[in-house]
């Protein structure tokens, strides 16, 4: 029971920091960009193969981080500067980051000889024998905690309240005298630089690169905003980036339980379908989002 | 309320009918005191790999572990998906199997990845390569808890073949995914002992299965024939390539049994079922405490063997060698639709 509980955890933590990007587009920005099944590849890339160069572990997250910024700049400017509708920036991107990445590290990157973030001496010395099975979900709460604070802080920064109005009200932020394309450029960046961090940290973990990972990364993003967002929606103390860390962890919790009643693993994008429109028809969400379309 | 009604009963009935339909374990019947339990994954679903785990329940049989008797066997395949591999490799670890078993690259790797810091040993086959996976170490010593056989193809026989077949051949075409480890990895084999035979290789690589016609009506122009590696992608679509192949009236060579059924010309190529009983066998080992996976080098198959289509050759109006024929493994007189 101890390692179902741990699995889905450090599982959902990780798919957790690409939630909180996936949340600063899908939510914040209200828009629906599909970039994050070729950016969650391409921190995974950019990390494989810098760990076999010698770069120091650590620091491969904040070079994902940048990269990733730099490709979410790239959809922004397919969408604001090209006039793209938002959609297809998104699926343009993916679709040309897909080849960018098997062009960087390759289909398969085995990194498990090499030091990562999990593993290295440093923590070996560190860390008594005891401690070893709750070393990695620790490392990833640090993280977790790290970039929760920081997104929090960012928001309420004055970049970060343009930002959610333009997702809001983007009226207002042209009332401001203020160029909302820009203010989308920077929350894409922002956004697809969490997804890249999370790709960096699923490699490290999983101990290898592949490039069929990426596929559906956007899906298992949604479904924690989704599921995270509306669940805690009542309890206004709760605060949505946890919302949605908690949403991560409760999907990963669906998937384990759903496997464990004997569903095989290729069932699970068909649980997620029915999951989220679940949530959706409880919610009520679909029907707001749908008139705001229109 | 209704609607929330509504709703968990489509749940409900949706739970029940895939458990229903898609529960692959297998509970012991006749419950012996000493029961094994292993999981094994599949990377794909594709008839050597399937053949591969079949011959890997049979070698733990002829070991004395039979399936829904003295061993409970968990399954599950990721459907090429480098996510679900994980996610199969985290189930098998919160069921606490006694050994899991990866059956191609991504899976050994996501098996190993993360059995690493628990007891349970990993058992791998099908991966072509272990020590470029980072499975097995340079000398072939186990880097941890795990070891496994692997199929590497028999590129060089392969191309002896080719050239005692079609003794005026100067090109061979390859197809490949390039997303797939193993086809890169053997691509560059055949480049490097191409010029050894007097061949010369033209690769064209794919992203998804959707490129395969295109591709193969082009590399069909180029080359005086084609050899088959035993990429996942490819190898789903080889009835398409075939076809293609035929009204160009160009040979295609095959890398194992299963493609020379449906109508490849020829093959040099191991036997996956064979290659599963060398890895069932290992496993035994293990699960009986005789030794550990992590004292084991990992073990390639020995003697790979010709197979060949008479019905192909005379389709194509090629008469196959004569001594190739006589040492031929298996020989078949039709094309398997």
């Amino acid at each position: 029971m101890l390692t179902i509980l741990i699995g889905v955890l450090e599982e959902g933590l990780v798919y957790a920091i690409l939630a909180l990007g996936v949340y600063i587009t899908y939510k914040i920005l209200d828009f629906p960009d599909l970039s994050v099944d070729g950016t969650f590849p391409l921190g995974g890339a950019i990390t494989a193969e810098l760990i076999i160069a010698g770069v120091n572990p650590i620091l491969t997250l904040f070079i994902s981080f940048i990269v990733g910024a730099l490709a979410g700049i790239l959809t922004g400017i397919i969408h604001v500067k090209l006039k793209v509708r938002d959609l297809l920036s998104g699926i343009i991107m993916m679709t040309a980051l897909y080849s960018i990445n098997l062009r960087i590290a390759g289909a398969n990157v085995p990194i498990f000889s090499k030091e990562s973030i999990f593993e290295n001496k440093f923590l070996d010395i560190l860390i008594p024998e005891v401690f070893q099975p709750y070393l990695v979900l620790t490392i990833l709460l640090i993280i977790i905690i790290i970039m929760k604070v920081l997104l929090d802080q960012y928001l309420k920064t004055k970049s970060g309240y343009l930002l959610r109005a333009v997702g809001d009200n983007d009226a207002l932020v042209t009332s401001l005298a203020k160029d909302k394309g820009t203010v989308k450029i920077v929350g894409l960046a922002l956004a697809n630089a969490f997804v890249a961090l999370a790709g960096s940290v699923y490699v490290q973990k999983s101990g290898f690169f592949e490039i069929s990972t990426g596929t559906g990364a956007i899906v298992i993003g949604l479904a924690s905003v989704i599921i995270g967002t509306n669940l805690f929606k009542k309890f206004s103390f709760i605060k949505a980036t946890t919302a949605v860390i908690a949403g991560s962890i409760i999907y990963k919790g669906c998937v384990a339980i759903a496997i464990s009643f004997g569903m095989v693993t290729s069932d699970m994008k068909l649980v997620t379908a029915i999951l989220f429109l679940a949530i959706l028809i409880i919610s009520g969400d679909r029907k707001r989002r749908v008139k705001s379309n229109a | 309320m209704k609607k929330i009604l509504s709703i968990t009963f489509i749940l409900v009935l949706t739970v029940s009918i895939l458990t229903g339909c898609g529960t692959k374990e297998t509970t012991g019947n006749g419950q012996v005191d000493d029961q094994v339990t292993i999981g094994i994954g599949q990377f794909a679903e594709h008839p050597s790999l399937d053949n591969c785990r079949k011959g890997f329940l049979a070698g733990l049989a002829e070991e004395g572990y039979i399936e829904n008797d003295n061993l409970k066997v968990l399954f599950d395949n990721a459907q090429t998906d480098g996510g679900n591999a994980t996610q199969i490799a985290t189930n098998f670890m919160a069921k606490k199997v006694d050994l899991i078993c990866g059956i191609a690259t991504p899976m050994a790797q996501s098996a190993y990845g993360t059995a690493k810091d628990s007891d349970i040993p990993v058992i791998f086959t099908a991966v072509s390569d272990p020590v470029l996976a980072e499975l097995a170490k340079e000398d072939n010593t186990p880097v941890g808890n795990v070891t496994g056989t692997s199929d590497k193809l028999p590129v060089k026989e392969q191309l002896e073949m080719i050239r005692s077949i079609l003794p005026e051949a100067k090109t061979i075409g390859i197809l490949y995914t390039t997303s797939e480890a193993n086809s890169v990895s053997t691509i560059e084999v055949y480049k490097e002992l191409a010029s050894q035979y007097d061949f010369e290789i033209v690769e064209s690589g794919i992203a998804t299965t959707a490129d395969i016609p295109l591709a193969t009506d082009n590399l069909l122009q180029k080359v005086d024939c084609i050899s088959n590696l035993t990429d996942n992608t490819v190898v789903s679509s080889l009835p398409v390539i075939l076809e293609k192949a035929k009204d160009k009236n160009i040979p295609v060579f095959g890398s194992e049994v299963e493609q020379v059924k449906i109508g490849c010309l020829a093959a040099f190529g191991i036997d996956y079922y064979d290659l599963g009983v060398q890895t069932g066998k290992m496993a035994a080992q293990v699960l009986k405490g005789e030794k550990k996976a992590s004292e084991m080098n990992f073990e390639t198959i020995e003697g790979a063997s010709f197979y060949g289509n008479t019905a192909v050759a005379t389709q194509l109006g090629i008469t196959l060698p004569i001594d190739l024929v006589s040492s031929a493994k298996e020989m078949f007189d039709n094309i398997l639709e």
